[in-house]
């Protein structure tokens, strides 16, 4: 028996496949950034609208059979794989066992292999326990049609919800926050409810013919200090009312009081609430910009390219720079995108993240740039340099391109004095203008311009200029009209964008050629 | 073109980066500098034309008779130091040619109210190529190479002169392949002083006297430039 469960764990460690199939379901179901999480989610959250809708129908009218099978079988199948695949993944138990058996190897130590069982087991039974364990366990339980009152449990699949609602953590973590008063409060109300409806218990058992019971008494001096007030139970005696006067009035101090804790708590963490909001928001885009810094450059970057730009987020350590990025319409917090716990936040594993260093400090923009590197060699990072000397720094550090606005300008100087002409032509080529864009066009896989001359593109039709065309990472420069077009080269064109984009979509794939 | 003279206000960031290139282009300087620090700095890097006043005094701007120049060029680096000293030199100076370097979009648009013929700002062209840079990577690596210089590739304007064989032809029907470089834009004199790029699909009829841009190896370039004017003398 031992030996065949050790073997069948080893066999299970050893299995590639049963590790990646392992590791793929488990973040389907806990990597939030995973992007084909929300289709489970949105499976799982269809059935149970769907079910409590039927839940509600039935009370008044007759439900087809079809509609009640759905209801009592696939549901709760669904579900019950659901629970046993989340079970599944909450643990490795074969990791476990495997690992101590190879430790025990290792030291020449006995292995005690049931205790190691019982410890794995363990771990994993430990999942059962958790809230949201025990509520998708009883969500599966309706399916269980004898029992009447097990159709109340579908109430439970509206519980299952709360997995997908944020804001309810939030709020319970709020709560947490300030368990303290609110546990002083608690135990001051129930001290006041008990006493008090003992009071009344005793004062008025014999003679107020509601009260029959300490319960009735209790469950009176919480409707009244609560300020509910139902009206059922009522004191009958002088001295019953002013044990009421009494607890009225500490019911509305103490109600205020909880208010205003809550809400105070919750006010101090407005701030955090919304920024995770913003991020949240940000990191369900499949590539996003986070620019750091919102400085001159930053306006400037803004300002030339407002519409088209969806995707970002501007992080600033600068309360005033926030603010202004605010009041001129852009989404940023304060943060300092230097620390590690910043950067991490964002999707890193599945979205394409551009980070844009454009703070003024160089030695800023160096530390950013390494902070989003050794989180992923993926993000890619355009960075700003103000030092020329430094250059090689910013290599260093892993920046995939550098921007250098001090050089830039000292050359533009040069050139408005040297060649006054030729200004126009540069300045308005390297601000973009849409009159001289010089723009790529990629030779992908089936592309209809593969095998065909340059000078069958017939690019003076389209008020086209060619330039080069990149291939395999070297510029030919003003080929020879004779040159075939291959695949995987990068065309270079200069023109208007209208020209351009007329190009482009005269000439794409299943286009008009 | 060489030979010109430039007075350069200011040697702070920008000054001493534009005064090395300007030297090397072969231009004649002269520095200006309000603060002693910068001053002595332009001293010990080896500029022998370098002067130390008060730029807000109007009486000593009108000592340097920057009339006498062909350009000034304003970097100073306190930024409202350099609008004052733009508005100064305009009120003072009317066909002076001033060129001035801002940081934000508020100050180029005080500086060209100051009357400065041209204003460079500080992160229009670099702001475009972060935006560059995620949508046509490639072409804006080789559009660096361009302005760079970096690939042998470069830009080059050109005067037409009289008689050359470019007098006259229309640049529709103009064949540059021959020549191995590109035909980019040009100044048409007779459209009024102001440049056109050739992808706006006017068909122009070049001038002796227009002014044409063209892109290429240095060599090709050179070898053009030789040719039109060697037809002139033919």
């Amino acid at each position: 028996m031992k030996q065949i469960l050790l073997s069948f764990a080893l066999f299970l460690r050893n299995s590639k496949r049963y590790r990646e199939t392992k590791e793929t379901i488990r973040d389907l179901f806990l990597n939030e950034h995973n992007p084909y999480k929300k289709y489970i989610d949105l499976t799982i959250i269809f059935l149970i609208i769907t079910s409590v809708v039927i839940l509600i129908w039935e009370v008044k009218h007759p439900v087809p059979r079809w509609l009640d099978l759905y209801d009592i079988y696939f549901v709760s199948f669904v579900f019950l794989i659901e629970y046993i695949l989340r079970f599944w993944v909450h643990t490795d138990w074969s990791k476990e066992i495997v690992d101590a058996y190879h430790n025990a190897q290792f030291l020449h130590s006995d292995f005690h292999f049931w205790r190691v069982v019982k410890k794995a087991t363990l771990k994993k039974l430990k999942y059962t326990v958790t809230p949201a364990a025990i509520i998708d366990l009883l969500a599966i339980l309706p399916a269980y049609r004898p029992l009447r009152v097990m159709r109340i449990f579908v109430l439970f699949r509206v519980l299952k919800l709360l997995r997908y609602t944020k804001s309810i953590n939030q709020f319970v973590e709020v709560v947490v926050n300030k368990r303290f008063e609110l546990l002083t409060l608690l135990f001051l109300l129930t001290f006041i409810v008990i006493t008090s409806g003992i009071a009344l218990y005793v004062l008025e058992e014999h003679i107020n013919p509601n009260i029959e019971s300490l319960f009735d008494a209790i469950y009176w001096s919480l409707i009244t200090i609560s300020t509910v007030g139902y009206g059922d139970i009522a004191p009958v005696t002088d001295i019953g009312r002013m044990i009421s006067m009494l607890i009225i009035v500490s019911g509305i101090a103490m109600i205020s009081f909880a208010t205003s804790v809550i809400v105070s708590a919750f006010s101090e963490r407005l701030v955090e609430l919304k920024e995770n909001r913003m991020i949240e928001q940000v990191n369900k885009s499949e590539s996003f910009l986070i620019i750091c810094g919102y400085g001159q450059m930053t306006k400037m970057f803004f300002r030339q390219r407002h519409q088209g730009l969806e995707n970002y987020i501007i992080l600033d350590n600068n309360k005033e720079n926030v603010e202004q990025a605010r009041r001129d319409g852009y989404l940023a917090i304060q943060e300092d995108a230097s620390r590690f716990d910043v950067l991490s936040r964002f999707n890193t594993e599945y979205a394409n993240i551009t980070v844009l260093c454009l703070t003024g400090n160089d030695i800023e923009n160096i530390y950013i740039t390494l902070n989003a590197k050794s989180i992923s060699s993926r993000i890619r990072v355009i960075a700003r340099v103000n030092d020329v000397n430094i250059v090689s720094k910013f290599e260093y550090a892993g920046a995939d391109h550098l921007l250098m606005p001090n050089e830039v300008v000292n050359t533009m100087i040069r050139i408005a004095i040297t060649q006054p002409t030729m200004y126009k032509a540069i300045h308005a080529i390297l601000t973009g203008k849409s009159i001289a864009r010089i723009d790529e066009i990629h030779i992908y896989d089936t592309h209809p311009l593969i095998g065909r001359k340059i000078e069958d593109m017939e690019l003076k039709r389209y008020k086209l200029l060619f330039i080069g065309i990149e291939r395999n990472g070297e510029f030919l420069f003003n080929p020879p009209v004779t040159t075939e077009i291959q695949l995987h080269d990068v065309l270079l064109v200069m023109g208007r964008q209208i020209s351009i984009d007329y190009f482009k979509d005269q000439n794409r794939v299943g286009g008009v050629v | 073109m060489t030979g010109k003279r430039i007075l350069l206000f200011g040697y702070g960031g920008h000054g001493k980066h534009i005064a090395q290139g300007l030297i090397e282009d072969g231009f004649t300087l002269k520095i200006v500098e309000n603060s002693a620090e910068y001053f002595d700095r332009a001293r010990n890097d080896g500029h022998l034309d370098v002067e130390q006043i008060d730029v807000t005094n109007d009486a000593l701007l009108k000592l340097l008779e920057p009339q006498k120049f062909d350009q000034i060029v304003c970097v100073m680096q306190d930024e409202h130091l350099n609008v004052f000293l733009t508005l100064s030199l305009r009120s003072l100076f009317k066909s002076s040619y001033i060129i001035a370097i801002s940081d934000s979009i508020h100050t180029t648009k005080k500086l060209k109210m100051a009357g400065a013929n041209k204003v460079i700002d500080m992160y229009e062209v670099s702001a475009n190529k972060i935006y560059n840079i995620l949508k046509r990577p490639v072409a804006t690596k080789i559009l660096e190479g361009f302005v760079h210089n970096t690939h042998g590739i470069t830009l080059r304007e050109m005067l037409i002169p009289e008689g050359s064989f470019l007098h006259g032809v229309m640049t529709d029907t103009l064949d540059m392949s021959p020549y191995g470089i590109l035909l980019i834009g040009l100044i048409d004199e007779e459209l009024g002083h102001k440049f056109e790029f050739i992808t706006t699909g006017i068909n122009h009829k070049l001038d002796s006297g227009d002014t044409i841009v063209c892109l290429g190896s240095k060599e090709k370039l050179e070898a053009f430039e030789m040719l039109i004017k060697e037809e002139k003398s033919l």
